[in-house]
């Protein structure tokens, strides 16, 4: 009985996240057209709904109606494979992100989690690195040239930036003394208390790593739409197409802020002003507003060239990150 | 012999590396447009008017009193009544044309010795717009509208004859004839609608 109950729960809990984060994601693409479209003094979307607030709605059915056509010499089974791997890895992260501490309502105790385990921080990163094979599978399952390079040049990139970011999360693994995200939060304590007055070098480095990570622009190359006609999906289309923005750019950006945001700003803490959801609304904002700072980025500078980013992953924030576990080291021993 | 001339990259010094400094001035560029008004129209529900020496579809003048001289010494070898297209059919336009072919012009000698313009076509789809033909019309008939919706469902209707030429001449005098020319930079009204321009 016990077990049938766990299941029900984890089955509810799972599913109102994936939805919720589909939700989220389709309204994170409105955001981001909205921003950009004012960073170039246009409007963006504005005729679907109240200032265009149906357009995520209408492009999902516009995605999901398109006609989905493979071409004839890719590889089948890659094919299929690879828009689902690029995808599942970026939403299993959420998993592991606790959005606030467990609550009481109308007696039962809800945990606003999917699960907390010892090894949470190791999970994600395990998982983002699984989505280096969706961008590896679908650039060579394509059969073509653009998709070709760019799945090399993505996997370059991840793989110089995934090295940086594991190190540069260290710093606060360190300071909190636990892999657990819960754990790690709940190690920081008040506004001084926060991580990001202690590890400034790695929230640069994994600053760097997340526009990395997720192919935003300082480090889009993988995309380049000057150069390459849209990078790895350029065979793609209709939903198989639409799967690969969206978990890169949206679901990948938002997910791995949620991480930025639990080991430097201390998660959902915060002060209670806003009732018995603060916790939660904390969370969102601090994660909102990472994510604001990523498009900001985005729409703001050019694109380094290739081996300009592989140069800076291994020759600058590798050694930054290293630099930083070895002083983090240091000032705790001192400090005993 | 070209000559080669390699311009060395600008170094940063180290505060600059350090602080990423060039990212923090084009972020603060981006924030400043973030806030800014934006400048488009709303196409289908808004639409600018082009200046008065826009090139859009062409259109004839009528007979309204207002010829050049050169039209005096021609109309009396004309059949034409006050209201209707003052072409004499010169052909000049067509002369004038990098596409000749796109014109169709016919004229008749009536029974009393005078000549009648029967037919003026001019199919918009091979023309390019360059406005050679307006300089070239003797008598100030042929001009270009401030129209620029010219698309068509059918390729027939994108053909214009004389008829709905002088009534767009007729409609285009009567909204835009007292009108200045905005050609120059420090007219009020074109500062008003498009802004100063600066002349290097």
């Amino acid at each position: 009985m016990e077990i049938i109950s766990t299941v029900v729960v984890l089955v509810v809990k799972s599913l109102i996240f994936i939805l919720g984060m589909f939700l989220a994601a389709a309204y994170l693409t409105l955001i981001e057209r909205k921003f950009a479209g004012h960073v170039q003094q246009r409007p963006g979307p504005l005729h679907v709904g109240f200032h265009g607030l149906l357009q995520p709605i209408a492009d999902a059915l516009k995605v999901l109606t398109k006609e989905d056509l493979v071409p004839n010499n890719v590889d089948k089974v890659l094919f299929y494979l690879a828009s689902l791997m690029a995808f599942v890895p970026a939403i299993m992260i959420l998993a592991v992100i606790p959005f606030g501490d467990p609550i009481k309502i109308f007696g039962f105790e809800i945990k606003p989690y999917i699960t907390d385990i010892n090894v949470g921080l190791i999970l994600a990163l395990a998982f983002g690195s699984i989505s280096i094979y969706g961008v590896i599978f679908a650039g060579w399952a394509s059969n073509s040239k653009y998709p070709m390079i760019g799945g090399l040049r993505k996997a370059a990139v991840l793989i110089g930036y995934e090295v940086a970011l594991g190190f540069a999360m260290v710093g606060p693994i360190m300071m909190a003394g636990s892999f657990s995200l819960r754990e790690i939060v709940q190690a920081q304590e008040g506004f001084f208390g926060a991580f990001i007055w202690y590890q400034p070098l790695a929230f640069i480095v994994i600053l760097f790593a997340i526009l990395a990570e997720t192919g935003r622009t300082p480090f889009d190359v993988q995309e380049a739409e000057a150069e390459l006609v849209s990078g790895y999906n350029t065979e793609y289309s209709g939903m198989k197409f639409g799967l690969f923005p969206l978990a890169e750019w949206y679901i990948g950006t938002f997910v791995l802020s949620a991480i930025a945001v639990i080991l430097f700003f201390g998660g959902w803490k915060g002060p209670h002003i806003f009732g018995a959801f603060s916790p939660f609304i904390w969370f969102f904002l601090k994660v909102f507003m990472m994510f604001m700072f990523f498009l900001w980025v985005h729409w703001t500078l050019p694109r380094y060239r290739v081996d300009q980013i592989t140069e800076i992953a291994w020759k600058v924030m590798l050694p930054l990150s290293l630099l930083n576990i070895f002083i983090t080291a240091i000032i705790i021993m001192v400090k005993g | 012999m070209v000559k080669l001339k390699y311009v060395e990259r600008p170094k940063l010094n180290l505060i600059e590396k350090l602080f990423f400094l060039d990212f923090i001035k084009g972020l603060k560029v981006t924030f400043k447009n973030l806030i800014k008004r934006t400048v488009t129209t709303k196409y289908p529900y808004e639409k600018l008017t082009p200046p008065k020496r826009f090139r859009g579809t062409h259109a004839h003048r009528v007979k309204d009193g207002n010829e050049p001289p050169s039209f005096s010494v021609l109309e009396k070898f004309m059949d034409i009544n006050t209201g209707e297209s003052r072409c004499v059919a010169c052909y000049m336009c067509q002369q004038a044309c990098p596409v000749p072919s796109l014109f169709r012009i016919e004229a008749i000698q009536l029974p009393n010795g005078k000549k009648k313009v029967v037919r003026f076509d001019m199919n918009l789809l091979n023309c390019l717009y360059c406005g050679l033909c307006v300089d070239a019309c003797p008598v100030d008939c042929l001009i270009m509208t401030d129209i620029y919706e010219t698309a068509k469902y059918q390729r027939e209707k994108c053909v214009i004859h004389m008829d709905d030429m002088s009534e767009r001449g007729k409609d285009f005098d009567r909204r835009r004839l007292k009108e200045p020319d905005r050609i120059w930079i420090d007219d009020q009204e074109r500062i008003k609608l498009w802004g100063q321009i600066k002349w290097s």
